[in-house]
């Protein structure tokens, strides 16, 4: 039982629309993540994501601004709400967790090897 | 020029357009679009394009695709709850026309459903025998007097041969009714039972409470129904219990039959088994001419009926060198046919019951659509009224399909509360019209199938009723409304015009066709039956009877009881048999087909039945021993002799016995007061008596006079009950059915009367409010009272006469149709259409001119203040 549920894709876009702040939208978040992780990422794939994490209350809209470019469509504007903020921070921490809990026995590839 | 050439690929965006969900659509549109007037600049369109598709492709997936369901519903509740509270509003404020639409409706529906209750009974006539659809009833068909008759009764011989014989024959039963004295220790009755083979019970699938379907297996075994069995022994615990029947015979009770269902055409109390015909010595001399039972065969599971039919249509025939049945053939009738398709047309049991149950359901057909026709006017009438209403909910948004949702919902609701109020009428005049119908018919609350039914009435009314007004509604143009140059004067446009015209037409159809059955009826009642009916009254020869004819006759005489007694074969309303292949002097090859009924009578027949002798005498075989020998003849018969003098004449029968006639008597009615009277030979032989007639003595008190009969029966027969019957009665009974229906169709008439005339209520009240204002200014222009009522009532009064006009020669049709099964018929008279269209005339100026009357009496400062 997660308190927080949150996939690896999600942890990236949540993350994401936090990097880009008051840019966040469809296109803008598609390129960061393409940008920063070098890993493609469909359109279809995010707004699946998107949708996900609104649907879950981590991310929340507004329409923005319509240009000539998107042939008169709307912008929509993530924000990460308090939840996801919670949701982000919850994942971080139990890694953390995690990170310190492993003895360093395990992390050394000599010791093994012997 | 640019953004033409930033376009993506057309199809995959409508594509995109179509599958996505409405909330995420615009938003990831506008991405897309982006990214590809981004990707035209940087790597050309055509690199675009593809990616934009391979996009389109990977955003259908779950979560992207729009839901159909989970949208609309969301959507529709909200939209119906509203819906549904602007109809109740709307019900509320407008009272008037809320009850006269719920009224109209609701009567409608609830004759609707008295006939349909009707039908679903007929039509379940023997469908509870669980190998219903594999028994057939044996007809016999044969041509007599030029006309093919079909009848249910076949040679006794036949079952026997059919089950030896045919391989698809599973089982073969006889039934024969009779009618015997049934007596446990001094409890007596006569009652109707019948005789059986042993495999009737497990053939048919009348419910045994006690014993085993071979009960009848036991030659001295009978079986019992539970009202029976309760009558004899107080229980239905009788297995193993003697009864005696026919005074002389003591059998077992070896089983006991829950009471029979309503919807069967058999009728018996008890069951003995067939046997029990030889040991009475009734089959001797048995042949295959006589047809005196009923025959039903069990056909094997997956045989062919049509070929059995075929292969044993001669089964009677093959066995008749020549005379009568020589031509006779025998068909197979599906049993669960036997009720509603008796009557034969050409040879074939085509006729019958079927023809009222289809007639029936027509007329309530015709009822729920003129029901529905108030709806449609009045809805439409009014619908400046909601006009407004419509252009705004179209402005905010509504479509023409939510609105002709909207307003199919609300007939739907309407529906369903008149359907409830019919409920309540029905329950009501349930009673009433069981006693018509003579079939006892009941709302089965607790029968899933009755509420799947009553939702599809509900439903099939609503949609009947609100389609119309729906689409002539939600079509009316939003801003042309709220502007206010909507309004229209008149009320009556054409398509309401044509639907007043066809209700009324409807209404006086029927109600013309509901006067000429009364006549009919009356026309027959009129005809002189031949006798005197008032004070006959018979009972059958039974026990000792037959011994003491002689005493019993002269003690009733003799007590001033009756003043007539003749004894005869039948009762003087019913004819028992028939005789053909007659000779006498002067008759020819074709004489011999000839159908004689056959009575039979004694001393006293004239003067007790009061008939008239127009040559010669009685038989009186007291008198006149060779009487025995002696006929009668009436007037009918002596025409088809064409006999000059025929008293003294010889006729010979096909047996070589001389007949010598020794009166002649007027034309009397025995058959059916419709038909013509057939030829007839009244005879006496002394041991086929089967029926005590007495005139009962006019000055005495009728029941003194029964008692004392009572008496006399008793003293010399005193092992039967003393059971009665008034030939008056029963040649009343033959108009049974044609009264049933004459009082249906009177009762349907009455309702689409009251309908109509509802619906025109409502139109003429609408049409005096809506032209108050034309009114007034009529007035203070100076017109009279008379002439705005006139001009008021003058457009309702021309769609009656239209219909007068429509109506009479379909009423024309109809009812001669109708006639045309009886021979003797009332002619149909121009005044029937006179004064159906008269009344039609006043029934409808009486509706229209009250409110027409009332409009035009208001004064016209507060009409044209009104505003």
């Amino acid at each position: 039982m997660k308190k927080y549920q949150l996939g690896e894709f999600e942890e990236v876009v949540l993350l994401t629309v936090g990097v880009l702040y008051d840019e966040a939208y469809g296109v803008s978040i598609k390129k960061e993540i393409e940008t920063r992780l070098t890993r493609n990422v469909s359109v279809g794939a995010l707004q699946t994501a998107l949708k996900r994490l609104e649907d879950k209350g981590y991310l929340k809209s507004r329409e923005g601004e319509a240009t000539e470019e998107r042939a008169g469509r709307p912008k929509k504007y993530f924000q990460i709400t308090a939840l996801g903020k919670r949701a982000m921070e919850y994942t971080k921490d139990t890694r953390d967790e995690l990170w310190s809990a492993i003895p360093n026995m395990a992390l050394n590839p000599k010791f093994v090897e012997e | 020029m640019e953004i033409n050439k930033n376009k993506p690929p057309r199809l995959f965006l409508k594509f995109f357009r179509w599958f996505c969900h409405p909330e995420l659509r615009n938003s990831i549109e506008g991405d897309l679009m982006e990214l590809h007037s981004e990707r035209a600049r940087g790597m050309g369109k055509r690199t675009a394009d593809m990616k934009f598709i391979f996009d389109v492709l990977l955003l259908f997936r779950p979560g992207i695709i729009k839901s159909v369901k989970q949208i609309n519903t969301l959507n529709q509740s909200d939209m119906f709850a509203n819906y549904i509270k602007i109809a109740f509003r709307i019900l509320v404020r407008n009272k008037g026309y809320s009850f006269i639409n719920i009224s109209g409706l609701a009567i409608g529906m609830a004759a609707a459903m008295l006939i349909l209750l009707w039908v679903q009974n007929e039509i379940s006539y023997e469908s509870f025998h669980p190998k219903a659809d594999r028994i057939y009833k044996m007809y016999s068909r044969d041509e007599n007097n030029g006309r093919i008759d079909v009848w249910g009764n076949t040679p006794a011989l036949m079952a026997p041969e059919l089950k030896q014989s045919y391989a698809e024959v599973e089982d073969a039963v006889r039934h024969r009714i009779v009618y015997f004295l049934v007596k446990v220790g001094h409890d007596h009755f006569n009652e109707m039972g019948a005789f059986a083979d042993p495999g009737f019970l497990s053939v048919f699938g009348f419910k045994l409470l006690k014993g085993k379907t071979d009960a009848l297996s036991n030659d001295f075994g009978a079986v019992l129904s539970k009202k029976l069995a309760i009558k004899l022994f107080g229980t239905i615990e009788c297995l193993g219990k003697t009864v005696m029947v026919n005074d002389t015979d003591n059998f077992t009770v070896t089983g006991v039959l829950d009471d029979l269902p309503l919807n069967t055409e058999f009728e018996f109390e008890y069951l003995l088994p067939w046997n029990y015909v030889t040991r009475l010595g009734w089959d001797r001399g048995q042949t295959w001419a006589y047809t005196n039972a009923a025959t039903y065969v069990l056909l094997k599971e997956a045989s062919s009926p049509g070929a059995f039919d075929s292969k044993m249509t001669g089964i009677v025939k093959n066995h008749i060198k020549e005379g009568d049945g020589s031509t006779r053939e025998v068909l197979a009738h599906p049993l669960t046919k036997t009720h509603l398709y008796s009557k034969a047309e050409n040879g074939k049991l085509t006729g019958g019951k079927i023809e009222t149950v289809r007639l029936f359901s027509v007329i309530a057909g015709l009822i729920i659509l003129i029901a529905c026709i108030n709806f449609m006017n009045l809805s439409t009438a009014r619908s400046e009224k909601r006009a407004r209403e419509v252009g705004v909910r179209k402005i905010v948004g509504a479509y023409k399909s939510s609105l002709i949702t909207q307003f199919i919902s609300e007939s739907i609701l309407l529906v369903t509360i008149a359907f409830v109020v019919a409920l309540a009428l029905v329950q009501l005049s349930l009673g009433l019209f069981t006693q018509i119908v003579g079939a006892p018919l009941h709302i089965q609350f607790t029968n899933a199938q009755f509420w799947l039914y009553a939702i599809g009435l509900i439903i099939f009314t609503g949609l009947l009723a609100g389609s119309y007004p729906a689409f002539y509604l939600s079509s009316s143009r939003p801003i042309k409304v709220l502007k206010g140059t909507y309004k229209k004067i008149n009320a009556l446009v054409t398509p309401r015009k044509v639907l007043v015209v066809a209700q009324f037409t409807f209404a006086i159809v029927l109600s013309i066709c509901a006067i000429m059955v009364q006549r009919q009826i009356q026309f027959a009642q009129d005809r002189d039956s031949g006798y005197n009916k008032s004070n006959i009254a018979y009972n059958f020869m039974q026990g000792e009877i037959p011994t003491h004819y002689d005493l019993i006759k002269n003690e009733l005489l003799a007590r001033g009881a009756a003043v007539s007694v003749t004894r005869t074969y039948s009762p003087i309303t019913r004819i028992w048999n028939t005789i053909n292949e007659l000779t006498w002097q002067g008759s020819g090859e074709s004489d011999r087909k000839t159908n004689f009924l056959l009575y039979g009578a004694d001393a006293d027949m004239t003067k007790t039945f009061g008939m008239r002798v127009k040559l010669g005498r009685d038989i009186d075989i007291k008198t006149f021993p060779t009487d025995t020998a002696a006929v009668i003849l009436n007037e009918a018969a002596v025409d088809i002799m064409r006999l000059k003098d025929p008293i003294g004449e010889i006729i010979k029968d096909s047996n070589g016995t001389s007949w010598h006639v020794v009166g002649v008597v007027k034309d009397f009615i025995i058959e059916s007061p419709y038909e013509r009277i057939s030829p007839m030979i009244i005879n006496g032989w002394r041991d086929r008596y089967g029926v005590v007639n007495f005139r009962l003595n006019p000055a005495n008190d009728q029941v003194k006079n029964l008692a004392e009969t009572e008496k006399v029966f008793k003293k010399y027969n005193p092992e039967y009950p003393f059971e009665y019957f008034f030939a008056e009665e029963y040649y009343n009974r033959k108009f049974g059915n044609e009264k049933q229906t004459g009082t249906l169709a009177s009762l349907f008439a009455g309702l689409t009367i009251v309908i109509s005339c509802l619906g025109l209520f409502g139109l003429a009240a609408y049409m005096a409010e809506s032209r108050t204002k034309e009114v007034g200014v009529r007035k203070v222009l100076g017109a009279s009272t008379t002439t705005i009522a006139t001009l008021l009532s003058k457009d309702f009064l021309k769609l009656v006469i239209i219909s007068i006009l429509v109506a009479s020669p379909l009423a024309w049709l109809v009812v001669s149709n109708w006639l045309k099964s009886f021979n003797y018929r009332a002619p149909i008279s121009v005044w029937i259409f006179v004064e159906s269209g008269l009344v039609a005339i006043i029934i409808a100026l009486l509706t229209v001119s009250a409110q027409a009357v009332k409009a035009a009496a208001a004064n016209p400062v507060v009409s044209l203040k009104s505003e």
